[in-house]
C-alpha cells in the first residue's frame, strides 16, 4: 500500500518485527550495524520489544539463545568475524533446540578483511561453522523485498525446527536502497513453538546429551546417536518446507548458470544468454531442484562471491564438473563477471558490458 | 515446604566427588529458596560448565546449563524478556572469572538485577587441577607444578567498580553467613555476587597438602574471620558483605 525506499538491512529488520521477534542482541560490525540501530530505535517507542548491545558478538549469540528459551522470538546481526564468534553458541541452539535467528551481512573475509565490500565466503561457514554435526537451515534473498520476506520465514524456520536459522546477506545487498511495497508481502506466521522457561515445567537444558529427566546422558552413545538423528531428520523434513529458489533466465540456453544472492542480480544482463538456478535456501541443498534441471544443459557456471565454495557443493550434488567465476576483493560487478567468464572462455559472443545498465537491476 | 522440594533426589547421588563442597552450597542456596518462596513458577538457574553447572540438574527450577562462560550474557537476556522472574546464575570461578571474564566485566556495568553464585575452589576442578584464574600465586597444580605465576583476580575489586553492585564473600564451612549472603543477595536490586570459597578435595586438595575435605573445612574455619560491622571492603581471608548504593528496580545505575 505503500511504496518507498526501503534498506535491504531495514528490511530484513522490519521482516523480523513481522514476524513477532521481540529481542535483539547485537554488536556493532559493518555492514550489519544498521540492524542494530533499528532495533534500538524500535525498541525505544515499543516497550515490549527489548533491545541489549553487547560487550562482543559472543554474548550477542549467548543471549539470544536465552531470550528465546525466556519465551521471546529473538535474534541478532553480524558480519563474517562476528559470525565466527557466534558459532559456539549456533551449535549449542542446535544441540538444545533453540529458534532464533542469526541475520550474517557478508563482507569479504578472512581476518578482519575488507568491511565495506560485499562477499559470500561464509557459505561454508553457515553450514560446517560450530563443531560436529547439524544441520543448517540457511536462506539468502537477492532484493531489499525478499529480504523482508525471507526474514519471516527464517523466524518461522526456526521455530518449526527449533534451531538457529540464519539469514545471509552482504554488504551490497544490506545497504541497498530499492522502492518496495513490504505490506504486499504476505507471509502466514508461524507462533512460538517453545514453552517459555518457568511455566511450571522443571527442564535442563543444556548442550551435553540428556535424558528427559535430566540426567546428563555423556556415556551413553546409543541415546547420543538417537537424539542426533531425531533433530537432524525433524530439522531436514522441515526445511523441505521452505525449499526455495528461482529457475529462470533463458531456459533454452546450454549453460546454466548457478548463483545466489546479490550476485543473481549483478549478473542480470547475462539473462539471453544462459539459464539461471538461484537458491535461495543456500542449506540444506537444493539436491533434487538442481538435479531436476541441471541435466539439461551441456555447462555449468557457478558465479559466487568466493573462491568455489558453492562451486564445490554443486559438484558433490551433482557429480559433474562445474566451470567457475569467483568474484574476489568485492568486485561484484558485471565487468568482473564478465572478466571471469572471458578467462574460462564462456563469455557470450557479442557480450559487452552496457554501461548504463551495469548497475543491479533485477 | 523443605528444602527436598527444591532438590530432585530421585537423581542422587550426585555427581560430585565425595568431600565436594559444591552440595553444601546447593543445600544453602535451597535453604533459601525454600525461606524466600522461590520455586519452579518463579525462578530460573543458569549454570556454567564445570562440576558447579551441574547443580541446575538436580534442583526442581528449570534451569540452563550454558556453553562454557556464558551464563552472564544468557542470564541478563533472560531476566530482561522476564523482569518478574528471579534469575541466578551458578557457577564456577573459572567459568565466572577467565573464559566469563568479559562477560563478567559489562554485566557488573550493566547492573542487571541477577545474582551470581560462584563455587570458588581456586582450581578447575572438572578437567583435572589445572590453575585458574583464582589459582593463588605460588600454588602447585598441573598446569603449574612449579607454582601458579600470578596473583588471583580480584573479584571484589571488579565487582566494586559497579557502585550499585552486591558482593560478599564466604566460605562452606561457614554455612550461617553463607546462607545469609545468598539471601541478600538474591534480594539485592542489581547485580550480586556471592563468591564462595570451596574445597575441591580430589583435584586440588590432597595435591596441596590437605589430607581430607575435612581438614580444608577446618583450614576455612581457622582462616577465615568475619569482617568488623560496616566494613567497606573484606581483607583476605575476611568474610562478609559489601553493598553499594542499591539502585530501584527501573532505575539505571549511577
Amino acid at each position: 500500500m505503500t511504496k518507498r525506499l526501503v534498506q535491504g538491512n531495514e528490511a530484513v529488520f522490519l521482516g523480523a518485527v513481522k514476524a513477532g521477534a521481540t529481542f535483539f542482541a547485537g554488536y556493532p560490525i559493518s555492514p550489519s550495524s544498521e540492524i542494530l540501530a533499528q532495533a534500538s530505535v524500535y525498541a525505544a517507542s515499543h516497550p515490549e520489544f527489548r533491545f541489549l548491545q553487547e560487550e562482543d558478538e559472543i554474548a550477542s549469540a549467548n543471549a539470544i539463545l536465552g531470550g528465546s528459551l525466556a519465551g521471546a522470538k529473538s535474534f541478532t546481526a553480524t558480519s563474517g568475524p562476528g559470525f565466527s564468534l557466534m558459532q559456539e553458541a549456533v551449535g549449542y541452539g542446535h544441540k538444545v533446540g533453540i529458534p532464533c535467528v542469526i541475520v550474517n551481512v557478508m563482507r569479504v573475509g578472512p581476518g578482519t578483511g575488507m568491511p565495506t565490500m560485499p562477499g559470500q565466503g561464509d557459505l561454508l561457514q553457515t553450514r560446517y561453522g560450530s563443531t560436529g554435526d547439524y544441520t543448517s537451515i540457511v536462506f539468502y534473498p537477492s532484493t531489499v523485498a525478499e529480504c523482508y520476506e525471507y526474514s519471516i520465514h527464517a523466524f518461522n524456520a526456526a521455530e518449526e525446527s527449533r534451531s538457529p536459522v540464519i539469514i545471509l546477506s552482504d554488504a551490497f545487498l544490506g545497504h541497498l536502497n530499492e522502492v518496495a511495497d513490504l505490506d504486499e508481502i504476505k507471509v502466514p506466521v508461524v507462533k512460538r513453538t517453545l514453552e517459555p522457561l518457568a511455566k511450571g515445567s522443571t527442564r535442563l537444558f543444556s548442550g551435553v546429551a540428556t535424558y528427559p529427566d535430566g540426567e546428563p546422558a555423556t556415556a551413553d552413545g546409543d541415546e547420543f546417536i538417537r537424539q542426533y538423528y531425531e533433530s537432524r531428520d525433524h530439522r531436514r523434513a522441515v526445511a523441505d518446507k521452505y525449499n526455495f529458489h528461482e529457475y529462470g533466465w533463458n531456459k533454452d540456453a546450454e549453460t546454466l548458470v548457478i548463483a545466489f544472492g546479490i550476485t543473481a542480480r549483478v549478473a542480470r544482463p547475462l539473462a539471453p544468454h544462459f539459464a539461471l538456478f538461484r537458491p535461495i535456501r543456500l542449506w540444506p541443498t537444493l539436491d533434487k531442484e538442481l538435479a531436476d534441471v541441471a541435466g539439461k544443459y551441456k555447462k555449468i557456471i557457478v558465479i559466487e562471491g568466493s573462491d568455489g565454495q558453492y562451486a564445490d557443493v554443486v559438484e558433490h550434488m551433482l557429480l559433474r564438473r562445474v566451470e567457475r567465476v569467483p568474484l574476489l576483493g568485492g568486485r561484484m560487478s558485471i565487468e568482473a563477471i564478465s572478466e571471469g567468464l572471458d578467462r574460462i572462455g564462456m563469455l557470450p559472443a557479442g557480450f559487452a558490458v552496457d554501461k548504463k545498465s551495469a548497475a543491479p537491476v533485477g | 515446604m523443605a528444602i527436598k522440594d527444591k532438590l530432585k533426589t530421585d537423581l542422587f547421588p550426585t555427581i560430585w566427588c565425595p568431600g565436594c563442597g559444591i552440595g553444601l552450597i546447593m543445600q544453602q542456596l535451597a535453604s533459601v529458596m525454600d525461606d524466600l518462596g522461590l520455586d519452579k513458577t518463579n525462578t530460573v538457574l543458569i549454570t556454567g560448565i564445570g562440576c558447579t553447572g551441574r547443580m541446575g540438574a538436580y534442583m526442581n527450577f528449570e534451569s540452563v546449563y550454558t556453553l562454557h562462560g556464558r551464563t552472564l550474557p544468557v542470564a541478563e537476556a533472560v531476566k530482561m524478556v522476564r523482569p518478574e522472574l528471579n534469575v541466578i546464575v551458578v557457577s564456577g570461578d573459572g567459568d565466572t572469572a577467565s573464559i566469563g571474564g568479559n562477560h563478567l566485566l559489562h554485566s557488573i556495568r550493566r547492573n542487571p538485577n541477577v545474582t551470581v553464585i560462584c563455587n570458588n575452589n581456586e582450581i578447575y576442578g572438572l578437567t583435572g587441577g589445572q590453575a585458574g584464574p583464582t589459582t593463588p600465586k605460588g600454588t602447585s597444580t598441573i598446569s603449574s607444578p612449579a607454582g601458579a605465576g600470578y596473583s588471583p583476580i580480584n573479584l571484589q575489586g571488579v565487582v566494586a567498580s559497579n557502585p550499585n553492585a552486591f558482593y560478599a564473600k564466604t566460605t562452606v564451612y561457614h554455612q550461617g553467613p553463607m546462607k545469609k549472603a545468598i539471601k541478600e543477595a538474591i534480594e539485592w536490586p542489581g547485580f550480586a555476587f556471592v563468591d564462595v570459597a570451596s574445597q575441591c578435595i580430589e583435584n586440588n586438595g590432597r595435591r596441596i597438602g590437605f589430607a581430607s575435605a575435612n581438614d580444608m573445612l577446618q583450614h576455612y574455619r581457622t582462616e577465615y574471620k568475619a569482617a568488623p560491622p560496616g566494613a567497606t571492603h573484606l581483607e583476605t581471608h575476611q568474610t562478609g558483605i559489601v553493598k553499594g548504593s542499591p539502585v530501584a528496580a527501573g532505575e539505571t545505575r549511577s
